[in-house]
Formats: C-alpha cells, structure tokens, sequence
C-alpha cells in the first residue's frame, strides 16, 4: 500500500470544527485512492504565495518526509504549479493537491470509454492553465537566451486545448445518443428517478435493495463514477432508477462540467432522492445536504426531491428525528430508511409514487370480444389498471399518461 | 456552530414545511468615480426546502458613502431596507456579502434572525433578489447620467 502525508492550511479565523472535517475527509479521500496515512501537518496561516504554507512549516514537513519516507505528500488547499514545483524541490517527493487526488481516484476506478474519456477532459482542464506554466518550468535549464522557448511553451498549451477540443465533441455524440434514449423511455411512460447525495451516503447499498441487485457499494468514498439504470415497480408504475457518482464539498466547476453528462442523470430526472448518512453527526449532515444544494440547485427545475435519510437502524427514534427536526429546512419529504435492513423501502416507495408526474384515471368499456381482450392486455401493459369488471362489456378503471388515453378515448364513458 | 432559525409558518415539520425568508443582495459595492452607488434589494418570499412558494414582496433602496463598505455598513443597510417590509422571516444573504465572517458573528449583529444562503429554495431567492438590484442600479445610473 502506497504512504502518503496529509498537508492542509487552516485560514485564520476558520472554524475548527469544519478543519477537522475536512481532514477527515481528505483521510477518506486518500484511504479510497489507496494511501495510508503515515503523518498529518496543519497550519493556521494566511496563504504563502511560494509554498502555500509557511517557510519553517515546509522545512518541517522536508524533515518529516526523510523520516517516514512517503510516496506522495497530499494537500487539501489548492497548489499552483509554482507551489507544486517549489515544494516538490524541497522535500524531494511527489506533492499533489486535493483535486488531484480526487482526479488519481476517478482515473483507477474508470472503466468505460466514457469515465475514461470525462476523467481526461478533467485533467486537461486542470491542466491548461497551467500548462505554459509547466513548460517552462521544466525547460528552464535548456532556455538558450533572449524570448527563447516561447514556442514551445504555446504548442504545449495548443496541444492541450486540440485534445480538450477533440473530447468535447467526442463525448458531446455520446451525450446525444443517451439523451434521445431518455427522450424514447419518456415517451415509453417510464418516470426518471435518480439518486443524488454526497459521496459514501449508502447510494449504491440503497440502489441494490430498491432494485435486488449486487452493484459494488463499500464504505469508500467514490466507489460508483458510472451511473447505472435499472427499472423499479412502484406501485404499479415503472420507474428507471439511476445511481449516480456522489458529491464532494468544493468541487471544482471544471469537474463539474467534465462529469456533466454524468450529473445530466440528476438534472433530467422527475424525482431526485436525495440521500444523506443519517449515521454521522447533525452538523456534518447538515454540511454534505448543503454541499448537494450548492451543485444541483443551478440545474434543477419543477423537480420533486425525496430526501432519503439512510442507515436508519444506526439511530434510536428520537435521534432520527431530532436529525430531521434539525434539518428540516434542507430536506425535503424526508423519509428515514435502512438498506442494509430493509426498513422504510415500503414507505419510500409510497413517498416515490406520491411524487411521480400526475397519470390521468378514465373508466373505459371495452367491447368483450378477442379484439377488447387484446386491448385489455395492452393496457396492463402501458398503464395501471385499477380494477377489472365483466359484464356485457369490459369496464376498466385505468390510470396511464396522456398519450395512452387518447388512445382509448373512443371507448371511455362519456 | 451556526444556529439555525426559522419562522414557521405550518406546525408540521416534516410534510410540506414553508418558511418565511427575505433574501438580500447588495449591488454595486466598488467605487464609482469619488464615491459607491448601492442598491440593496431584499425580496420577502414563502419557501420549502426545495421551491419558493411565494414571492410576498420585493423591497430596493440606494445608498451613497464615500467610504467603501464594511461590514456594519452592509448590515445597516439591510437592516435599513428589511425595516420598510410588511413581511418578516429570516434574513439571509451570500457569506460573499457579509465579507466570509462566520455565521455567528453576523447574527449577533443583526436584530433580526440571519443566516447564509443554504437550500435550493434560499438560493433562488438570492438570484431573485442579484437580478432586481443589479437591473435597479443600471437604471438608476442611467437615470442619473440622462438627468
């Protein structure tokens, strides 16, 4: 297993609740990237334009990376490339930041052309703007005088923008064949609910009891970076429910826009459920539920949110519902449920059909002949048939969108 | 840790909740010439967690300093502008307008309950209330140039 130290600067005046958060989440965030932690450096300090951190705090963490020896040193505040360069030089060991670390995660556990492809475009946009900057860096032994390299500098930095360029459009293609098939399961009548959350909330563990099926969920930040799709029952109707990549607090717009067709399962959905860890303490749920606001509430319209409280069975009843008392202003239709028991499926199901798009009811009377009996199957088929009477006809009490009623409208009661 | 405060409008917490919130925003906070034009316009809206409800009322005002802004100023002049609603609820702003202070700091500034832009609902009230003062202050430099 790979050794890493942890770095961060703590803003003077900064909260030292959310300090403490935020290093255990990048604790978290290099246990999923395969590091463990060897060591952990803070400083409470305004931002060193050459190292981030302060001059004496560097020659301490130089010490402590000859001590311990780590693989990586990893910072949880932004580096420019200057700073990466300069602190790289005196510790002699690899330095990234957070985003980076994010990047190495996403970059191991892409499997199709399309996470491969995001995760490129990511680094790219990471890298552009610095990209003259690395060029001449790493070139500046080799400068032979007056404007020398400038041309490299600015291919380096074109190449860059070719291959953003070249991705774009590639994934823009693979963008529009998923978005005529979400238009076909639309005008199929299947609803869109997807899930949303922070990172490591229980998405996957909740996915695979909603819809019995065995995705990979760990208590590991990250584990989904591919949405997946399958259909549900709720009560009656068909729904296809998404699992989607989580959420993480700070996320940088570039990767925003890089996962976008990603996160498009969210923002094209009729009802996203919103899930939260009810497990962890009110303050950190209340951070990570203001985290999901901050990153949907741009692209979200006329969407109904079910706010999902898992790991339920962690909790006594009065927790659960002082949890939901506390965040009452940020979760809406909250629902408690528990994955890994079971408990609350029923009633979030209930919640879900509440909240799907309005189905008109009509009663219709089809003829009782073979060609009514036909007709009578294919409704089962398309809409919820609510109850079945054989007389001289066949009377229907149907629930079904408008495009199947209209379908039926010669035989409705008048 | 920052309280949260709220005026309730219906006793269920659970189902169907709706808060009362006046979000604010400050155009307008660089120097123009010798002196700072702002407009400062707080919007009074019904909310639930993820929808605004209802837009009760939309309030703008203009101040003029020589002085660039601090935080008690920022607070007076919402103060200022909250004072002349019919409607009352929540204070809440960007963390940018209040200069980052924590949330805390801010309250107890305040007569009134504040806290930060956090859900979806508050958030589109802080767009609503951004597009009222920046389009109030075009028109009223417009107005002062035409004048």
């Amino acid at each position: 297993m790979k050794r890493a130290i942890l770095v961060k600067r703590n803003d003077p005046r900064s909260e030292d609740h959310k300090n403490e958060l935020q290093m255990t989440e990048l604790e978290e965030l290099a246990g999923s990237a395969g590091y463990t932690v060897v060591a952990e450096v803070t400083q409470t300090k305004h931002p060193d334009r050459k190292y981030q951190i302060g001059r004496g705090k560097v020659e301490e963490l130089a010490q402590l990376v000859r001590d311990v020896n780590p693989d990586k040193v990893i910072f949880h505040n932004q580096l420019s490339t200057m700073q990466v360069y300069n602190l790289s030089g005196i510790c002699r060991c690899e330095v990234i930041d957070k985003f980076q670390l994010i990047l190495e995660i996403f970059a191991t556990r892409a499997t199709t052309h399309r996470s491969k492809l995001q995760v490129e475009l990511a680094r790219l946009e990471y890298e552009l703007p610095k990209a003259r900057a690395i060029v001449s860096i790493l070139k500046k032994e080799e400068r032979p005088g007056f404007m020398g390299l400038g041309g490299y500098e600015d291919s380096y930095a074109q190449d860059v923008k070719n291959r953003i360029s070249r991705i774009r459009d590639e994934l823009k293609n693979m963008e529009r064949d998923r978005d005529s098939l979400r238009n076909f399961r639309h005008s199929r009548g299947f609803s869109l609910v997807a899930m949303a959350g922070y990172t490591n909330a229980g998405k996957s563990t909740l996915f695979n009891s909603l819809v019995d099926e065995s995705r990979p969920a760990r208590d590991m930040l990250f584990t989904t970076l591919v949405p997946a799709t399958r259909s549900l029952n709720v009560a009656g109707r068909e729904v296809l429910l998404t699992d989607t990549v989580g959420f993480i607090e700070e996320l940088p717009h570039w990767m925003v826009d890089a996962f976008r067709s990603t996160l498009n399962e969210i923002f094209f959905a009729d009802i996203v459920l919103l899930v939260v860890d009810s497990g962890e303490p009110l303050e950190t749920i209340r951070r990570k539920l203001r985290v999901c606001h901050e990153t949907m509430w741009e692209q979200l319209q006329d969407v109904s949110i079910v706010t999902v409280f898992n790991k339920a069975d962690l909790l006594t009843r009065e927790e659960l519902e002082a949890r939901m008392l506390g965040l009452g202003y940020l979760a809406p239709n909250p629902v408690a449920v528990s994955a890994i028991t079971g408990s609350g499926i029923h009633e979030l199901k209930r919640e879900i059909r509440r909240h799907l798009p309005k189905w008109d009811f009509v009663k219709v009377s089809l003829p009782l002949s073979e060609e009514g009996m036909s007709m009578l199957s294919w409704l089962f088929g398309e809409g919820v048939v609510h109850s079945v009477d054989y007389s001289d006809t066949i009377d229907v009490d149907l629930e079904a969108r408008e495009s199947i009623i209209s379908k039926v409208r010669p035989f409705t009661d008048k | 840790m920052g309280k949260v405060v709220y005026t309730y409008i219906s006793y269920s917490i659970f189902l169907d909740e709706m808060f009362n919130i006046i979000a604010v925003d400050i155009s307008g906070r660089h120097r123009i010439e010798d002196h700072y034009l702002m407009v400062c316009a707080a919007v009074a809206a019904s909310v639930n967690p993820d929808h605004v409800e209802k837009v009760n009322q939309i309030n703008i005002r203009s101040f003029r300093t020589d002085r660039a802004p601090d935080v008690q100023m920022v607070v007076k002049m919402i103060e200022e502008t909250v004072s002349e609603m019919h409607f009352e609820g929540t204070v809440v702003t960007e963390p940018g307008d209040m200069y980052n202070r924590p949330q805390w700091i801010i309250d107890s500034m305040f007569p009134m309950d504040f806290k930060y832009e956090e859900s979806l609902s508050e958030r589109r009230c802080m767009e609503i209330a951004h597009h009222v003062s920046l389009s109030a202050r075009k028109f009223l430099l417009r107005e002062l140039d035409t004048g």
